[in-house]
């Protein structure tokens, strides 16, 4: 049952765009800003899934969707009022729906007293509309998967009695129940002209110089019109020139297709529809043997009886088709020729298993660092710039990188299936902590990788969980402090420099840092009389072991705290900082590398080892003097850049590479920029050169190291760390600090 | 030459679920010469270039519902008489009520085996082998 599974594996593809449809659908209901359209939209999102679920024998699936199908015709019909509530209801109604769906897909056991419980909901939200749903359906016919609907009839597709051949049906039959008797048609009328199946066209295909220009390939089209059917195509070469007289770019061939195929003429068009600017092209229909029709299509006479007569019609004004839809939307003039369009022109797209493109892109790492291994090689040769190896180097370097760049696209993908699974998450902690939250997303095309976006999903549902625990206040308080009482929780996707920024803000109340203070004290994370500024406090709440939940709630807390969201979005390439304003509301940032592959990087050394400054981290390099260097207290350095003190941090003590202390005068300073716009300047001795590196995992292949983000293979083969700038940063800052409060304790 | 051979059916359906069932089940029975839109406008197009001598239809579609298919089908002289049928998750006697006046051949209700599908066609056309 091969294509059963396939047509199966489609139908949960389907149901999952149904789905997305059906909560976007709902939410616009929700803002006021639905019409008749987007419920019947939403009834019909319902109505496919329980369709499809009906032919795969999904009875659970099958029965929700059809009490929330009843419910939901009750909307459209207007017998029931879309109020906030009753949205509400849908919408939960919608997630059930889903867990259904991917219950059916993945194997599980659906939460039956849960789904009970939202199918008598629905029901009685219905109210008198909705027919009484029975108590358990009939299970279909084995092989028959009908079920009885609220008609309490099993229907039949025929009136005729088949003797022996019927299935043993109820009394009441369809017909009896409707009223409806097939209509038959005469056999013979229908088999008397019946044309042969499949017909023949006649098309003459000549090209224009443009189309070859365009990198058009008119073979390559010919053999594409080959796959419709049976071709027999000739060439006329008579407007070839002699060879003296030929324009090498000109365009003198002329070709006669005679094609027979069961294509539809539609699908013969397709195939020219990338050129059909750059060539002439005819193509008519042939009617029987002895004539060719026009290229309009013979209708169907074969069907209108011999008495009537018979109407040779020129195609069907638009209008017949809109007297009873809307015509579709036109959007561009060139459409308005073409009275009857396909309503959305779809790009074509292809499956590919992921498997295939994971191993593609790392091909594409190895053959980056191949290529860096090679340029290397040819440096160290002595071989000059200018020399022709050297310039087919330079050229094999950018087709390396257009190569990583088109094969980084091919895993982008939007953030919007996971924003829309957010608002989900938002549903259920607004239910669960009894305030009342509107979700705001912005930026949900925003194009990352795919393992980005699978990995987000986690870190964003605590965040947003924390948001409207920890965040948002009360609905009263809220009322108390002249705000609405619906809390806004929002996120929003942009991309900046060459990562992707994801913003989770919410209006509430803000961070109090009084409290943070002190619980951070309690759970001796901050020495009692350390002086920190505003952020710093603020970054406490990503520190291990901090929680705030004063009672564990059942929405966060129990253990998982922002840390582990801080280290998951770490080991993603990313950055999270916070900041937040009494009264007003907090802001978490992310802020994450396109990809996972590659990144630009500072080759440098320290104390003999190399190493890899993210270059998106780096203002600029300099060669710091000694009167620009000051030392402060015992173990803090700093340097004078343009007017402004910035913190000198040993990158070789800090990764404990060297115990004694680096001279400023004999190193050079690499001055970054944390995400949180701090700047500091690393102590590095050498710098050796940018270059693009391929990211291999440490987590993956060893485990995390302090400081260090990744480990690279660099061009000659050895194995260097990429720094994690901004650890290094916080770490030495907290170093500092504390060297600095044990100093003062001491002196006091 | 059978019917099953020469018959050339058009199915209409939104959904890439059902036109891949119905389409299946149609191969399952021996139909050859299927034709696939996705919408009422497609499907009248369709008509107008390569007419099908049978039309399948869901009455559940955006912009344009099985009837106003049926409707347009009708009203438009070269396929006024093409046999026409629909499918339907969940029936209701008023469109078929509906479907009888504008001259529905039958109805078929979801979900089918091909058994089903093949005397609900029997019932329109006769027997198919």
């Amino acid at each position: 049952m091969d294509t059963m599974a396939a047509i199966k594996q489609t139908f949960f593809q389907e149901c999952e765009e149904q789905l997305a449809e059906l909560e976007q659908g709902l939410m616009t209901i929700e803002r006021e800003e639905g019409d008749v359209e987007t419920i019947n939209a939403v009834f019909r999102a319902v109505h496919s899934i329980k369709g499809g679920a009906g032919a795969f024998g999904l009875d659970d699936l099958v029965r929700f969707a059809h009490t929330f199908e009843t419910t939901l015709d009750g909307m459209r019909s207007g017998k029931l009022d879309a109020t906030p509530q009753i949205v509400r209801l849908m919408l939960r109604s919608a997630d059930i729906l889903a867990d259904l769906v991917r219950i059916s897909r993945d194997g599980g056991e659906p939460d039956q007293a849960r789904v009970a419980q939202m199918s008598d909901e629905l029901s009685r939200a219905g109210g008198a509309h909705a027919a009484p749903v029975p108590e358990a359906m009939p299970q279909p016919l084995i092989g028959d998967g009908f079920e009885a609907d609220e008609f309490g009839f099993a229907p039949t597709p025929v009136a005729f009695d088949f003797g022996a051949d019927a299935d043993s049906e109820p009394a009441d039959t369809g017909v009896d129940e409707f009223g409806f008797a097939p209509v038959a048609i005469s056999f013979d009328t229908l088999v008397g002209d019946v044309e042969e199946a499949g017909q023949t066209y006649d098309i003459v295909f000549k090209p224009a110089p443009g189309l070859y220009a365009k990198a058009n390939d008119a073979l390559r089209l010919l053999r594409e019109l080959g796959r419709l059917g049976d071709m027999t195509v000739t060439c006329e070469t008579d407007t070839v020139p002699l060879l003296s007289e030929l324009d090498p770019e000109g365009a003198y061939l002329t070709w006669k297709i005679e094609l027979k195929t069961d294509a539809a003429e539609t699908a013969v068009r397709e195939i020219f529809e990338f050129v059909e600017f750059d060539c002439e092209l005819s193509i008519a229909r042939r009617l029987n043997l002895d004539g060719t029709a026009d290229v309009v299509a013979q209708p169907m006479e074969d069907l209108v009886p011999a008495d009537e007569p018979v109407e040779v019609l020129a195609p069907i004004a638009p209008v017949t088709v809109a007297e009873i839809a809307p015509p579709a939307e036109r959007t561009s003039p060139a459409a308005a020729s073409q009275p009857v369009q396909a309503a959305t022109a779809q790009q074509p797209t292809i499956r590919v298993d992921l498997d295939r493109v994971d191993r593609l892109i790392d091909l594409v790492g190895e053959l980056v660092i191949n290529q860096s291994m090679l340029a290397q090689r040819v440096t160290e040769a002595g071989i000059a710039r200018l020399s022709d190896v050297a310039v087919g180097l330079d050229d094999l370097e950018n087709l390396t990188r257009e190569i990583q760049d088109s094969v980084m696209a091919i895993r982008a993908q939007p953030v919007r299936p996971i924003f829309q699974r957010m608002s989900r998450v938002v549903r259920e902690v607004a239910d669960m902590t009894g305030k009342s939250v509107r979700l705001v997303t912005e930026g949900e095309n925003c194009e990352v990788d795919k393992t980005v976006i699978e990995r987000l999903a986690d870190p964003l549902t605590h965040m947003i969980r924390n948001a409207i625990d920890h965040g948002l206040e009360s609905p009263e308080k809220r009322v108390a402090a002249g705000k609405p009482e619906q809390g806004v929780v929002r996120m929003i996707a942009a991309h900046r420099s060459g990562r992707v920024v994801i913003e989770v803000s919410d209006d509430g109340a803000g961070i109090n840092r009084a409290k943070v203070r002190e619980i951070a004290i309690g759970k001796g994370l901050i020495e009692e009389n350390l002086q920190l500024t505003d952020s710093e406090i603020d970054d406490l709440i990503f520190a291990p072991g901090f929680s705030t939940a004063s009672t564990i709630s059942d929405v966060s807390g129990r253990g998982v705290g922002m840390d582990v969201v801080r280290r998951s979005i770490q080991a993603l390439g990313g950055r999270i900082t916070i900041t937040s304003r009494p009264g007003k509301g907090t802001t978490f940032t992310l802020s994450l590398p396109l990809t996972l592959a590659v990144l630009d990087g500072m080759v440098v050394t320290v104390a003999g080892q190399t190493l890899v400054v993210p270059l998106s981290a780096i203002v600029e390099t300099l060669q710091p003097k000694a009167s620009e260097v000051h030392s402060l207290g015992e173990s803090a350095r700093v340097i004078a850049i343009r007017g402004s003190f910035i913190p000198l941090i040993d990158v070789g003590s800090v990764l404990g590479y060297r115990s004694d202390e680096a001279q400023p005068t004999h190193s050079v300073a690499v001055l970054v920029e944390t995400e949180n716009q701090s700047q500091c300047a690393l102590m590095v001795d050498g710098i050796i050169g940018q270059q693009q590196v391929v990211i291999k995992s440490l987590e993956a292949n060893y485990g995390h190291v302090f400081g260090v983000a990744a480990a690279t293979i660099l061009g000659d083969g050895r194995v260097a760390v990429i720094l994690d700038v901004d650890a290094i940063v916080a770490g030495s800052r907290s170093e500092a600090a504390r060297a600095d409060a044990i100093r003062k304790r001491n002196a006091a | 030459m059978s019917l099953l051979a020469q018959l050339r059916i058009l199915v209409v359906d939104d959904t890439t679920t059902s036109r891949l069932l119905l389409r299946d089940a149609l191969e399952t029975l021996g139909f050859r010469n299927i034709q696939v839109a996705p919408d009422g406008e497609q499907a009248m197009k369709m008509m107008m270039t390569t007419p099908s001598h049978l039309i399948i239809s869901d009455m559940n579609m955006p912009k344009m519902n099985g009837l106003q298919l049926l409707h347009a089908i009708r009203t438009y002289k070269p396929t006024s008489r093409t046999p026409f049928m629909i499918l339907t998750g969940s029936p209701d006697r008023a469109v078929l009520d509906e479907g009888r006046k504008l001259g529905l051949n039958n109805y078929l209700t979801k979900p089918f085996n091909p058994d089903q599908l093949r005397r609900a066609l029997e019932a329109i056309v006769g027997k198919l082998h």
